[in-house]
């Protein structure tokens, strides 16, 4: 209230003020400094992967000779379909990637539905013989393809399943089923054999107490194998090569037409083939993440 | 604290109940069993399957699919790369059981097959395409050295020089656009470069990418050209002129050359401003930019023009589904009039003797002046694509690559390469057991490096 009292009141508060807020404001300061390059690196990765995708989404669009353009421009003067157009309505563009769906598909009910028994099995059970099947499992990815590739074609030939979906399936299946054991079985060793155990107390058979209590925990795991086991089976061209002729895949439609076309087609191509597993990626990430979120909880 | 269990309040997150799993991994497995059975549509009996490793390039494909839709069956056309291609005529052959109705490829890429026995003789269907004058080098080709004839000849190729007008300002003295049809020497276009490259930079093109056709140059137009010969000329003083040549014009030439593929794309964009490479390879440039291109053929050297025809043709393999379909196929695709429209299609020319159509696109016109000025030039030097060689062909143009960078890129000793590169091409012979092919004289037994 007095003038004197000012003077002596302020700088009281101001001397005990001053240095936590100096500690504050470099804490802030670091932590800023932190959040910073922590945005830097996360921009720079986002940058890695977008800066690829955006030219070959922009350089798809372009016109033809536009494409030819030397030296090549970022930002885009022209728009135009009609590359893509030409690309999608020829010859079993659609066809190839209807069956690129339904292939990736089935590859993936079917080795999640003999992997996982697989993985819980390496996961829970001591047997003999465990670890070499660990290894066995592995080493048929150690198998180069190519050489199986005539036996693999005659034996489906005869099968009566050569050139249908079928047979790049049972392939696709075969070449992920590795993987899916591995990591389902990885999956299950984290799921605590405890709850699985108090759930049989609580009057649940070995079945329903997987069924209830393993599963759900483990269902991160099984999307991000069945990812896997998609993506694998979306690239995937030799095998699709060599087993159809009709009822080709996208990518081994692509392969064939591709490395001798004119780079415009090269561009839509690489787009068409981009979109659809970002569409998938950004489908199952939702619930890879709300999932994983729930259990490390 | 919260286990797993619980729900968590705050949120409320949509949650992978164990019902949603069942009814997705059902529903999954559902569509994915219907869209397995789903027959594929347009399916139809006396359908002809038509395998092919030319045409591959999306655009080319299309063309030849509505060329096809004339023919007299139904015919699916589709295209494969070479080793996809034989594993699956050989799959076929072995399971006794054929798909594939009609073969296309280059001839080289039947060779394997003749030797396993996998293709119909076609002998008997040559009475009934009269009227169709084939080039009989080209059918004896198609007889491997035997009786029986493996397929018959589809559509030709060569490989031409192209460039972008600006170069033509830079023409060394003597040479204008009409003697570049006609009279261009090797010596000619190094000055040519030079003197492009003083100017306006590296514009030379050669396509020496992992998948360019350098090789080709190599044995059908350099070696030739610069020797007479190829396998017994491959080390001679000649040979060594005609590197000494490859290195001083490539030194003016674009560095980038060693990724290039094809010329089609630098010479569109700019890069390159004078190329050589196969006409389907450079045909795009050509048909786009007409106006901004000339083309004419490969120069000569002191032995002549040495070039290189490239010759597709048409088989059966033995176990086809409907043999006779086939056959009426190829009796389709060597009708003259479908011949001059696989060439204003895909700018492969035919393969037997027809006038050309003088409606042309202008950029095929080009193309096919040039291939013309190629086959009637004076001393023109026709070779044959390496023969005999089966699965040596790799080994075959290897030599010639390594041969290429260790002269031309690392700059070794010309003499020494040549003499340490001639054993290995020896080598590549004995085994294939290949005796000697055009330009070299044909002779008895394995051909002998010279």
């Amino acid at each position: 209230m007095s003038v004197a009292a000012r003077p002596a009141a302020v700088p009281v508060p101001r001397e005990t003020a001053i240095a936590p807020d100096r500690g504050r404001r470099a804490r802030a300061r670091r932590k800023t400094l932190g959040r910073a390059l922590l945005y830097a690196t996360a921009a720079l990765l986002a940058l890695f992967v977008l800066a690829p995708i955006y030219l070959i989404t922009v350089t798809a669009f372009t016109p033809r000779d536009a494409v030819y353009d030397y030296p090549k421009r970022l930002i885009p003067e022209s728009f135009s379909i009609e590359t893509m157009r030409f690309f999608v309505t020829s010859t079993g563009v659609l066809g190839s990637l209807w069956n690129s769906v339904v292939v990736a598909l089935i590859s993936l009910v079917l080795s999640t539905l003999i992997g996982t028994p697989a993985g819980y099995a390496l996961a829970r059970y001591v047997f003999r013989g465990r670890d070499a099947f660990r290894l066995t499992i592995l080493s048929t990815r150690a198998f180069p393809i190519v050489i199986l590739s005539i036996p693999l074609a005659v034996s489906f030939i005869d099968w009566g399943i050569y050139d249908t979906v079928w047979s790049v399936a049972l392939m696709h299946t075969a070449l992920a089923l590795p993987f899916t054991v591995l990591i389902t079985g990885s999956i299950f060793v984290g799921v605590p054999r405890d709850l699985e155990e108090a759930a049989q107390t609580l009057g649940c058979s070995p079945a329903q107490a997987f069924v209830r209590v393993v599963l759900p925990l483990a269902l991160p795991g099984l999307a991000a194998a069945s990812i896997f086991t998609f993506v694998l089976s979306w690239n995937e061209v030799f095998a699709a090569t060599i087993l159809t002729l009709r009822e080709r895949t996208l990518p081994a439609l692509v392969l064939s037409s591709l490395a001798a076309s004119p780079a415009p087609f090269r561009f839509a191509a690489a787009w068409f083939m981009l979109v659809p597993s970002l569409i998938i990626i950004f489908v199952i990430r939702r619930y890879l993440l709300g999932m994983w979120g729930r259990v490390s909880r | 604290m919260s286990t797993p269990f619980d729900t968590d309040g705050t949120r409320r997150e949509r949650r992978w109940t164990r019902r949603d799993v069942v009814r997705t991994g059902a529903g999954l497995a559902g569509a994915a069993a219907l869209a397995g059975r789903l027959p594929a549509a347009g399916r139809a009996q006396g359908d002809v399957t038509f395998l092919s490793t030319q045409f591959s390039p999306v655009e080319e494909a299309e063309a030849m699919r509505s060329i096809l839709e004339g023919a007299p069956s139904p015919v699916e056309f589709i295209t494969s790369e070479d080793g996809p291609f034989s594993d699956r005529v050989v799959a076929e052959a072995q399971a006794g059981q054929g798909t594939i109705g009609l073969l296309g490829a280059l001839h080289g890429g039947f060779a394997t097959f003749v030797e396993q026995g996998l293709l119909t003789d076609l002998s008997d269907l040559l009475p009934q395409l009269q009227g169709r004058a084939f080039v009989e080098q080209y059918l004896e080709l198609g007889r491997f050295g035997g009786q029986q004839l493996s397929y018959v000849p589809w559509a030709q190729a060569t490989y031409i020089m192209a460039a972008r007008r600006e170069a033509l300002e830079f023409l060394p003295e003597g040479v204008d656009e009409n003697a570049l049809q006609t009279t261009l020497t090797y010596d000619q276009l190094a000055q040519w470069v030079k003197a492009v490259n003083e100017e306006a930079g590296p514009k030379f093109g050669l396509p020496a990418g992992a998948k360019g056709l350098l090789p080709r140059f190599l044995q059908g137009y350099a070696y030739p050209s610069f020797t007479g010969g190829l396998n017994t000329t491959f080390r001679s003083p000649e040979a060594v002129t005609m590197w000494q040549w490859l290195k001083d014009a490539w030194s003016a030439g674009n560095p980038q050359a060693t990724t290039y593929d094809n010329m089609d794309e630098p010479l569109r964009s700019g890069e390159v401003w004078i190329a050589w490479d196969h006409t389907a390879r450079i045909g795009g440039a050509l048909r786009d930019l007409p106006e901004e291109m000339v083309a004419f053929p490969a120069p000569r050297g002191p032995r002549g023009l040495g070039f290189l025809p490239v010759i597709a043709g048409l088989a059966i393999p033995k176990n086809a589904p409907d043999p006779e379909a086939s056959r009426a196929v190829i009796e389709y695709l060597t009708r003259p009039e479908v011949q001059t429209t696989t060439l204003r299609e895909v700018a492969w020319f035919p393969a037997i003797e027809a006038e050309l159509p003088a409606d042309l696109e202008p950029g095929v016109q080009l193309g096919a002046n040039a291939v013309q000025a190629t086959t009637a030039a004076e001393g023109a030097l026709p070779s044959l694509l390496p023969v005999g060689l089966g699965a040596q062909g790799d080994a075959y143009s290897k030599v010639f690559r390594d041969a290429f960078q260790q002269i031309v890129l690392d700059g070794d000793d010309i003499q020494g390469v040549l003499d340490t590169q001639a054993v290995n091409l020896q080598t590549v012979l004995d085994t294939a057991q290949a005796s000697c092919w055009a330009p070299d004289p044909a002779g008895e037994g394995v051909c002998r490096v010279g």
